[in-house]
């Protein structure tokens, strides 16, 4: 179906529903139990009789017990919105394979799951493209990933997914506080990046939380980053600032760089659990299955 | 400290040269990384941009500056201040005397001065050239002039203690005619300075230092021994010895005697610090044998705690008195020891079968060849007569001489003597201010005594001196005393023995049971033998000739083993021992070492870094 995801994968991807923690608050209908009363199969409570209601909600078997006339309520099945923060921005494109790649692919599979679950996905990509002629085709794509809705549009979404490029500087608090404050209604959020950006991730994830959405982060990295196999004097030219930074790097101290990394990680574990976030991390060349089918179903994210 | 080789600072002008290298942009793999978040740790070690900046807390620099500086060191060549005045030739006397054996440094004083010496090798300079001798009762140039090293530190090596008394003299006055015209040479003297006899060098400009070893004496030591017939019981022998106690504290030993080595008497002794100590044995002697003195008490140097001796059996001893007559001569020779004496008017044969001859103012047909007491007669080859002296008056005698032992010449007055002048291979013993009046000496292998007067024309012979005069000149003349007292030898010393036949080869047994052969030339009348280093008792046999001999130290001086700070040169001022001064020690080669341990250092810290 795609170059993204299997469709052995896909299969079992169908099987999962993005399990919500919160009803859903959405106007629209859709599958999810919110607390709204509505026209479903799932009987809710029961309330008296005003003039003006819909006969066809009257128990009659009750009535014919108390000879009195209450009225059926049902839950009203609305749609769990799935917003998800794709980070595109350049240090996305490091790593064996591709950092970007894999949280297409992440994205993808959310994204998918959500459409069976008749949940409205929108993929919000950071940071903004200027609207040039040669950005068009993508802008377009991004467009189209705004709000996507049902099962039928799984071959469009991933079409527009795999049209998308990463570049430019991450701006990962702008995007989230942005993509938090544009959302009508709080759903599900699933943030996708590295999470390298020097101004930090907090505030943007706390803005999430705060607008109460159920956030998970997935945090990528490279497996070079990790831990690297260039040694000796370097000049290191950050791919998103363009700085440039001397280091003289040998074996005997990777241990205490994997320690700046696992610190660097740990930091943002914690600051994630704090907060109610799911917090995963994987590096790229890790199997996707890994994390899908276990990783996100043991956090309850889906199931 | 000071340097060889100063010119090697020159060198340092690359100190710059490295600063700058590390000045200049290091040339580095640039790299992208997605982000240089997770770098910041180690971005802060190297940001600073500054190039002085970048030089602070460069441990690589400075490691490589340090390994510069040592290897500059190095090359200088340092060595020690006080070896500024290291001198182009080096004389080592290596003292191998009996004291040196002295263990009181460990493992032995002589030990510790070869490790003196062996250090002041390694401090050579190789255009250096060093002599080494060792001294003991001779002096051995162990190396002739040389600047190889392993050279000099085999013949060091090579050096052994002897049992010999210390003739230091002879080992100064060869380092002295190998320096004499050299400005800068230098005598490193190792030794105890347990010597004699250091007053009469002429130790003028010699540049001598003195590396003195020991630090305490603790010895006692045979210091005389002699033996006699006992003149209360002929028939006995009496055992002179005295024993000298060279330590700080009174000491306790016994004294042993031992006859061809069975013990026959032990005696205990105490000797008072520094003091000496007689002892007489006395013992029958059945046959001719060697007595041996031992002490039993534990010192620092054992080479002194026994002594030998050679005693035979007395022999009578057989007189021909060649006179006109005179009764007091006669009579005084008769009672001289065992004598047999016999009398005649003439002697006709060069070789009477006599141990003796006495000449009582005549001339003889034949001068006879054995050992001659004269009076007034005299061959023409001992001296010239000038003439006859009147009432020569008696002024001086040697009291030191054999011949006069026991014999004062107090209140003889003499009329008329023969005035001579003392020829070289005799001693006055007794002068007068005109002629000596009485000469002893030895004439070819010939002993002669001549008395310059007529002893009828003196008041001597009813003096009590004369019969003791006689008897003494018996004893000195007799062969068989002579003899006797040559089978006595200081270590050291040649053993000597004239030989009544020619022999082709003789064979001498060591203290040690170890045998060696001698090559003796068939015409030579006297047998020589040198390699007496070690004590105790040697027999030599020699065709069918068998003589025992013994070896002793017998030296109170080297027995005394108190370490002399200073050497006493007589009037010529004396040298104090040295513990500042000693060998030029180079250390370019510990510098090395240091700089190379510092390079392996940088080394393993670069690439702990980069790696």
């Amino acid at each position: 179906m795609s170059a993204l995801l299997t469709p052995e994968l896909l299969r079992r991807l169908e099987q999962f529903q993005l399990l919500a923690r919160r009803r859903a608050k959405s106007s629209a209908r859709g599958e999810r139990r919110s607390r709204a009363r509505g026209q479903s199969v799932e009987f809710a409570d029961y309330r008296n009789y005003v003039a003006g209601d819909d006969f066809r909600y009257l128990d009659w078997n009750l009535y014919g017990r108390l000879e009195r006339l209450f009225l059926k309520l049902y839950e009203e099945e609305r749609e769990l919105p799935v917003r998800i923060f794709l980070d595109a921005s350049e240090s996305m494109t490091f790593g064996e394979p591709r950092k970007f790649d894999f949280a297409r692919q992440v994205a993808a599979a959310v994204g998918y799951v959500a459409l069976c679950g008749f949940d409205r996905v929108s993929v919000v990509t950071f940071p903004d493209l200027e609207a040039t002629a040669e950005n068009s085709a993508e802008l377009a794509a991004r467009g189209a990933l705004r709000a996507v809705r049902g099962r039928k549009s799984a071959l469009q979404f991933f079409q527009s997914i795999n049209e998308l490029t990463a570049r430019g500087a991450t701006a990962l608090n702008e995007s989230l506080r942005r993509g938090a404050l544009q959302a009508r209604q709080a759903g599900a959020a699933v943030v996708l990046s590295d999470f390298l950006d020097p101004a930090g991730y907090e505030s943007g994830l706390t803005a999430l939380v705060g607008r109460g959405f159920q956030v998970s982060a997935v945090q990528i990295l490279a497996r070079d980053e990790l831990s690297p196999a260039t040694f000796g004097d370097l000049r290191l030219i950050d791919s998103e600032t363009g700085g440039q930074q001397e280091v003289t790097f040998g074996k005997y101290r990777l241990n205490a760089y994997r320690q700046t990394v696992e610190n660097f990680c740990q930091r943002l574990r914690e600051f994630c659990t704090v907060r109610g976030v799911n917090f995963f991390r994987a590096a790229s060349d890790t199997p996707l299955e890994d994390l899908l089918l276990k990783q996100l179903r043991q956090a309850e994210v889906w199931g | 400290m000071n340097f060889f080789a100063p010119a090697a600072f020159w060198f340092a002008a690359a100190i710059p040269v490295v600063v700058l290298f590390y000045l200049l942009k290091r040339k580095r793999v640039v790299r992208l990384v997605s982000s240089t978040l997770l770098w910041q740790k180690y971005l802060a070690e190297t940001q600073a941009s500054a190039p002085f900046q970048r030089l602070r807390h460069n441990w690589l620099l400075i490691l490589q500056l340090l390994m510069l500086a040592l290897a500059i060191f190095a090359l200088a060549r340092p060595y020690f201040a006080g070896k500024v005045t290291s001198s182009r030739l080096q004389v080592v006397i290596l003292d191998a005397s009996a004291s040196m054996q002295s263990t009181d440094e460990s493992p032995s004083r002589f030990e510790k001065a070869r490790a003196g010496a062996l250090k002041l090798v390694d401090g050579l300079r190789d255009t250096d050239q060093m002599v080494v001798l060792q001294a003991g009762a001779s002096t051995e140039v162990k190396r002739s002039k040389t600047s190889e090293k392993s050279a000099l530190r085999r013949a060091i090596q090579d050096c052994v203690v002897t049992d010999s008394p210390t003739r230091l003299n002879e080992a100064l006055k060869m380092a002295e005619s190998l320096t004499r015209d050299n400005n800068e040479a230098e005598v490193h003297l190792f030794s105890d300075g347990a010597a004699p006899g250091m007053k009469e060098l002429e130790n003028k400009g010699l540049r001598l230092v003195y590396h003195q070893v020991g630090r305490s004496a603790n010895n006692l030591g045979v210091v005389t021994l002699d033996v006699r017939p006992n003149p209360e019981e002929p028939s006995q022998r009496a055992i002179f010895t005295s024993v000298a106690n060279f330590s700080a504290e009174e000491k306790k030993t016994e004294v042993e005697l031992l006859f061809d080595g069975a013990l026959i008497e032990t005696k205990p002794l105490t000797i008072a610090p520094t003091n000496t100590t007689p002892a007489v044995f006395l013992a029958a002697q059945p046959r001719d044998g060697v007595f041996t003195v031992r002490i039993t008490a534990k010192d620092d140097m054992p080479a002194d705690n026994q002594a030998s001796i050679v005693s035979l059996l007395p022999q009578p001893v057989k007189v021909l008195l060649v006179t006109r007559g005179d009764r007091f001569l006669e009579k005084a020779l008769k009672a001289a020891g065992k004598v047999e004496l016999s009398v005649a008017t003439d002697v006709a044969e060069e070789r009477p079968a006599v141990d003796l001859v006495v000449l009582d103012n005549v001339a003889p047909s034949a001068w006879p060849t054995v050992n001659v007491l004269a009076f007034r007669s005299m061959a023409t080859n001992w001296f010239e007569s000038l003439g006859d002296v009147e009432t020569p008056v008696i002024v001086d005698w040697r009291s030191a001489h054999p011949l006069m032992r026991f014999a004062s010449l107090d209140n003889v007055a003499v009329a008329k003597a023969v005035g001579v002048k003392t020829p070289s291979w005799a001693v006055s013993v007794v002068d007068s201010p005109q002629t000596p009046l009485i000469l002893a000496g030895e004439l070819g292998r010939q002993r002669i005594v001549w008395i310059g007067f007529d002893v009828l024309e003196s008041t001597w012979p009813l003096r009590v001196s004369f019969p003791i005069f006689i008897a003494n000149a018996v004893d000195w003349l007799n062969p068989a005393s002579i003899q006797a007292a040559q089978l006595l030898v200081h270590a050291g010393d040649p053993f000597r023995l004239a030989l009544t036949e020619p022999v082709k080869a003789a064979e001498i047994t060591l203290p040690d049971e170890s045998k060696k052969n001698l090559a003796v030339d068939p015409n030579a009348r006297e047998l020589v033998f040198g390699d007496t280093a070690k004590h105790g008792v040697y027999r030599l046999s020699a065709g069918t000739n068998q003589t025992v001999f013994c070896v002793n130290l017998l030296d109170a001086a080297e027995s005394d083993t108190r370490p002399r700070e200073e050497l006493d040169f007589g009037k010529f001022g004396s040298v104090t021992a040295t513990t500042t001064r000693r060998a030029s020690l180079e250390m370019w080669r510990w510098v090395a070492a240091i700089g190379l341990a510092v390079l392996l250092f940088e080394w393993w810290y670069y690439h702990r870094r980069t790696a």
